[in-house]
């Protein structure tokens, strides 16, 4: 983490010993993992749906990737003037496709690079940092 | 069951706010234009319809958008008819007309209007603007900022990674999408453009470019439908409904919504679109070999590429060589969106669905002028909507 501050959303995810780590929930019944916690499994042939907290972090691969050329619109927020930033979709090695801002530079960003999670600053306001996860390609 | 038939459609033609095709119009005044056009289409009065299904997009309220089915019929004059207000995202319009169909088809209505319109805000479109942690589009929009062309990009990035599609071939779609909407007096955008001027366009989520995606608009369309038997009261040519089916994504899907998505064996990123075109086909014993032409949601050319494939229309793969040969043009063996598309048109979310139903009615009939597929006898259209749901329907002559 840069620098310290405030999640962008509560309770999604934390940053402890500079290690990321996002809050999630996984079945017991089938094994699978969702991001963020989902109340009931989807899987239609799984009958258990025993969720339970499930944290996860480390890495992936990155699927694809696309950049943002122009500002989102609100509810999105960012530090001005705005900079293009790359938005990663990473093959998790928990067996989550996952979604996030990439840290690196739009143009070295690499289909098939293997990335970690990591929390970084998002944008400002009064004067508080706030953070969300991002890929950092390895 | 009874059998259902497309009697008449009308649509306003799509613009911008301000232009001098829309102007300041509101969404009750585009769509009555449209309904009246459909009235006179049929040559039914508006004391005739018995319901309306329309697509309504209030559920992004408080944002003052949005068309609601019941103030259209009290434009039109209210009767007091039942109105059934669909809200699917951007497949409202195919759910409303699935609605439509399936009260016909069941015998609760005989003549029912079908209709969509949207008077779309400014830019890249909005979440519902309620700062709700548990609605994954706020999630998505705070916590990385990925607005509907960044979606896009991700898949038209993976498409070039696995295909080695390139940028000029998506800018191809485009130009295929331009040269029919010359052709279509109701499109926004009725000029040709090259491949250069999709190239000179700016990246707005890199590798797409503005001309490679559809922007908002405002616009509207209707169309009348009612049982087979009672269309001859009114038509001795109308146009039948194969089939219209709604469909939402299977778990097995691997194209994250929200956040993230279960990775899974599945290599299929659309289930929805896909689930719905399938059934579509097995609910008329219509197959993809028999399609002489197709109407599908290109909110960026990667769709006019990926879609045909995954409802095997086409081979894997094998998407841009017949664009390239020109096999996608209204005269070509695989013609795809005739009327110039979302590319061409723009997107007024709702009405697009019936949008579609409009063109396809239009060929059925052999009255597409200049972009008219040659000998049309079966049109597929399919619409899909953020979170996971889509809608197909099946027109033949």
């Amino acid at each position: 983490m840069s620098e310290s501050g405030l999640p962008c959303v509560e309770g999604l995810f934390s940053a402890e010993d500079g290690v990321a780590t996002l809050h999630g929930s996984k079945c017991t019944g089938c094994n699978t993992p969702y991001f963020p916690r989902s109340e009931a499994c989807h899987n239609p042939d799984c009958t258990g749906s025993n969720i339970v907290d499930f944290d996860f972090g480390g890495s992936g691969t990155l699927w694809s990737y696309s950049v943002a050329d122009f500002p989102p619109p609100p509810p999105h927020k960012f530090d001005k003037p705005f900079a293009p930033y790359a938005i990663g979709v990473v093959d998790m090695e928990c067996g989550l496709r996952l979604i996030g801002q990439m840290v690196d530079k739009a143009e070295d960003v690499k289909v098939d690079a293997k990335v970690e999670l990591v929390i970084d600053t998002l944008y400002h306001e009064d004067d508080v940092a706030y953070s969300s996860w991002k890929f950092k390609q390895i | 069951m009874q059998e259902v038939a497309v009697i008449g459609v009308g649509m306003h033609r799509f613009g911008k706010t301000g232009d001098d095709i829309v102007g300041t119009k509101s969404v009750g005044s585009l769509c009555r234009t449209a309904v009246d056009a459909a009235l006179k289409d049929a040559g039914v009065n508006w004391k005739q319809i018995q319901a309306v299904a329309a697509a309504s997009s209030r559920f992004s309220g408080g944002k003052g958008w949005g068309l609601n089915g019941n103030d259209v019929v009290e434009d039109l004059g209210s009767t007091g008819i039942p109105v059934y207000n669909m809200s699917a995202g951007c497949a409202a319009g195919g759910n409303a007309f699935n609605v439509g169909y399936s009260m016909v088809a069941g015998g609760v209505y005989d003549m029912m209007l079908v209709v969509g319109g949207e008077v779309m805000p400014k830019g890249m479109i909005q979440t519902s603007g309620v700062e709700e942690a548990t609605d994954p589009e706020f999630l998505r929009q705070r916590c990385i900022g990925m607005p509907g062309p960044s979606f896009w990009s991700t898949l038209a990035r993976r498409r070039m990674f696995e295909y080695g599609t390139t940028e000029e071939q998506f800018s191809q779609v485009a130009v295929k999408a331009r040269k029919c909407s010359v052709h279509n007096p109701m499109a926004r955008f009725q000029k040709e453009i090259t491949v250069e001027d999709v190239m000179n366009s700016p990246y707005v989520s890199n590798p797409l470019r503005l001309f490679q995606i559809c922007p908002v608009s405002n616009g509207a369309a209707a169309a009348i439908i009612c049982s087979k038997e009672y269309a001859k009261k009114f038509t001795s040519k109308p146009i039948t409904v194969a089939s219209s089916t709604v469909a939402t994504m299977t778990f097995n899907d691997m194209l994250p919504r929200g956040l993230a998505d279960p990775m899974t064996e599945c290599a299929n990123l659309h289930t929805e679109a896909q689930n719905a075109v399938a059934n579509a086909f097995e609910k008329s014993g219509i197959g993809p070999g028999d399609v002489s032409f197709t109407e599908l949601q290109d909110n960026t050319c990667y769709y006019e590429l990926a879609f045909p494939e995954e409802w095997g229309l086409c081979e894997a793969g094998e998407s841009e060589s017949l664009l390239m040969a020109g096999e996608t043009t209204p005269t070509g063996r695989m013609p795809i969106n005739p009327s110039g598309g979302f590319v061409s048109f723009g997107e007024a979310t709702t009405a697009m669905g019936v949008f579609q139903i409009a063109e396809l009615t239009w060929q059925l009939r052999g009255q597409a002028g200049g972009r008219q597929v040659p000998d049309a006898k079966v049109g597929l259209a399919q619409t899909l909507g953020l979170g996971g749901n889509a809608t197909a329907a099946i027109l033949k002559r």
